[in-house]
């Protein structure tokens, strides 16, 4: 199909042609052979007609009256003709008698002799119907056809957008690739063109961006271990020379160097984890054998703070997921629940299944948020608080990002809400199993 | 009569159609070179053969008209043949093999419209039932180009099948009028599907037109039939294979 339009009108005229074409033949066909039948049965009816004459009580409900008068005198009349003459006017009338209406042809072609012929009307139409009804069937009948046949061309017209269509909408968010149709018509070629060299500048665009931001990550995480190293040295000497530092200028430098580290790891992780870039290795796992895991990694930390931690619910939770985002949702999770909660505080971890969904909830008893900031912890670089956070901690507003991101990319769902315990905050994860 | 007009039209233009529309979907990226070559060979038998027809039918003891309508019959079976096994001569070959069809359906029709029996149609009748025939015919055409390209996206052996069973049907034409003329054997007949299919149905018209459907054919009918589709199938295989 090279263009959608001389297609569609070069089929469609020729159906239209074909149908109303056939059907008119038909109709002229089976009104022929209708006329035929019913010249012949006039020839039935007229000799019925003068044979009633001779045959004693027949009164047919088809037929004509006959009427012969001569010099004034009616010498011959059909059965179905009364007494009287049928009718005074010469040529073509209409006249009640017998108990119906007839259509009455008076002839005189002598002035002694009078042949007047009548036929009841009823019996006319009734002939004319059959005829018309005879030539507009075909032409009823074609109109489903031919709205069937139209149907299947338009539908095979525009089957090429309909692709072109499911193509688009079956793709995957960070699926950048050209869209490729056979026999593209030349109405959707130029579309077709513009879409892939959009789908190209953005699969470039998205590309430039994802090596920027992983770049000047990377690039600054060498000076930044650079100057840690070297703020430890200099806090080593300063110790060892006896300088003192009373307004901890270098505890706050250490930190805020600390703080930028942090900001930095998550800005790559959040740049590895977006749905838009990431590339999800899907495989069956263990939730529970990593939430293990990741307890197992966060320990030093729980325990130098005084913390305790329990792992509750199933042993075994297998679902299918990428183990790098997941164990890096749970980390997150952890992580933030031990960072905000005060030494010798509580996290509980559970996990459940419950139909297709596989639930991980963590819970601590840390100061909590406020529900009207469930939403906004969800925002990049967003910290209850802001800068001057109550529990002091650093922390880069990107972790529970990051766990979202995570979680759309599973195509599950995640809800904050009150702890368990008698404050803090607890996070509901639903994954699909 | 108007019927008579329209099938008249039908039954000389259908075939043509059909065996236009079936090469154009074969040399579709050259259409306008087919068409050249089509219609200039077309015009100049046609005249041919309308301005000597008198002459023609007198010759070979009256029997001129059958058998040069016989030889322009199997001439357009062995042009197809020769388009398909020559890729150089294709365009060509395929072009002439609708000339002379054209001429032989031309020709007829010329004769329909000018016989001195055309006297008991009406102008009107002849109008409106050469309207009815060219449209038909051409309405069928366009379809079964549209339906043919794609078959042969689907299945190239498709087309290859619908181009010789037309090829065949023109000899199946050629060796009606060969029987008629008594040089060609007719043999017993072979079967009888005038009560299952008729000639004179919607159906039996339509597969005569494509495939020279034939509800009382002959042995040697069926044989030559049997015969020119093989080889024409063959010839279609062999240029399929080649490309």
């Amino acid at each position: 199909m090279r263009s959608l339009r001389r297609y569609l009108v070069t089929v469609l005229i020729a159906l239209f042609t074909l149908i109303s074409f056939v059907a008119a033949l038909q109709s002229y066909k089976q009104s022929a052979i209708r006329a035929e039948a019913l010249f012949d049965q006039d020839l039935q009816i007229l000799a019925s007609s003068l044979s009633q004459q001779y045959q004693a009580g027949s009164q047919q409900e088809l037929g004509l009256a006959l009427q012969v008068w001569q010099k004034g005198k009616l010498v011959y009349r059909s059965a179905l003709a009364p007494q009287t003459s049928m009718s005074d006017a010469e040529g073509f009338s209409e006249h009640n008698f017998s108990g119906k209406r007839w259509r009455v042809f008076r002839q005189t072609p002598t002035d002694l002799l009078t042949v007047i012929v009548a036929q009841p009307l009823t019996q006319r139409q009734q002939l004319a119907d059959e005829v018309i009804t005879a030539s507009i069937y075909p032409v009823v009948l074609s109109l489903p056809l031919q709205a069937l046949l139209i149907w299947l061309v338009v539908s095979k017209a525009l089957s090429p957008i309909k692709r072109f269509s499911a193509q688009l909408s079956s793709k995957k968010a960070n699926d950048l690739s050209p869209v490729e149709l056979d026999q593209v018509p030349a109405e959707l070629d130029q579309m077709l063109k513009t879409t892939n060299q959009l789908f190209a500048r953005l699969a470039d665009a998205f590309e430039r961006e994802k090596r920027f931001a992983s770049d000047v990550a990377h690039e600054l995480r060498t000076p930044l271990s650079v100057l840690q190293v070297n703020l430890h040295n200099a806090s080593s000497q300063w110790q060892r020379c006896g300088i003192s530092d009373p307004e901890g200028s270098m505890l706050a430098l250490q930190a805020g160097v600390e703080r930028m580290s942090a900001l930095i790891e998550q800005i790559m992780l959040l740049n590895r984890t977006n749905p838009e870039h990431f590339q999800a290795r899907t495989e069956q796992l263990d939730l529970a054998g990593l939430c293990r895991q990741v307890v197992a990694d966060w320990y030093p930390h729980i325990e130098k703070k005084q913390q305790q931690i329990e792992l509750l619910g199933l042993e075994h939770l297998s679902l299918k997921g990428d183990a790098f985002a997941l164990r890096l949702l749970v980390s997150n999770l952890v992580g933030n629940a031990s960072k905000y909660s005060a030494v010798g505080g509580s996290i509980q971890l559970e996990l459940s299944a419950a139909q297709d969904k596989a639930m991980l909830v963590v819970q601590d008893n840390g100061p909590g948020i406020a529900p009207e900031e469930y939403n906004r912890v969800f925002d990049r670089f967003y910290r209850v608080g802001g800068d001057r956070h109550q529990s002091g901690t650093i922390g880069s507003g990107l972790g529970l990002a990051i766990v979202r991101d995570i979680v759309v990319l599973h195509q599950g769902r995640i809800s904050l809400g009150a702890s368990d315990f008698s404050s803090g905050l607890k996070v509901t994860v639903e994954l699909p199993l | 009569m108007l019927i008579n007009t329209v099938l008249m039209f039908l039954r000389e233009l259908l075939p043509l159609c059909l065996l236009l529309a079936t090469l154009l979907v074969w040399h579709r990226s050259v259409w306008r070179s087919f068409a050249l070559y089509f219609a200039l060979p077309s015009v100049l038998m046609l005249s041919l053969i309308s301005l000597r027809m008198v002459w023609i039918s007198e010759q070979l003891d009256g029997l001129g008209v059958e058998l040069l309508y016989s030889f322009l019959y199997l001439s357009c079976f062995v042009l197809l043949c020769l388009s398909a096994l020559k890729a150089q001569c294709a365009l060509v070959s395929s072009a002439l093999a609708a000339a002379c069809l054209f001429s032989i359906s031309g020709s007829n029709l010329l004769l329909y419209i000018w016989l001195p029996t055309q006297a008991e149609n009406t102008p009107a009748d002849l109008v409106l039932g050469s309207a009815l025939g060219v449209g038909i015919g051409a309405s069928i055409a366009v379809l079964w180009y549209y339906l043919l390209s794609e078959l042969k996206q689907w299945r190239i052996s498709s087309f290859a099948l619908l181009l010789s069973l037309t090829g065949a049907r023109q000899v199946m034409m050629a060796s009606a009028l060969l029987l008629q003329s008594d040089w060609l054997p007719a043999g017993p007949q072979l079967w009888q599907t005038e009560q299952l299919l008729s000639e004179q149905s919607e159906l039996g018209f339509f597969l005569q037109a494509l495939m020279g459907y034939e509800a009382t054919p002959s042995l040697s009918q069926l044989l030559l039939y049997l015969l020119c589709f093989g080889l024409l199938f063959w010839c279609c295989s062999f240029m399929e294979k080649k490309r």
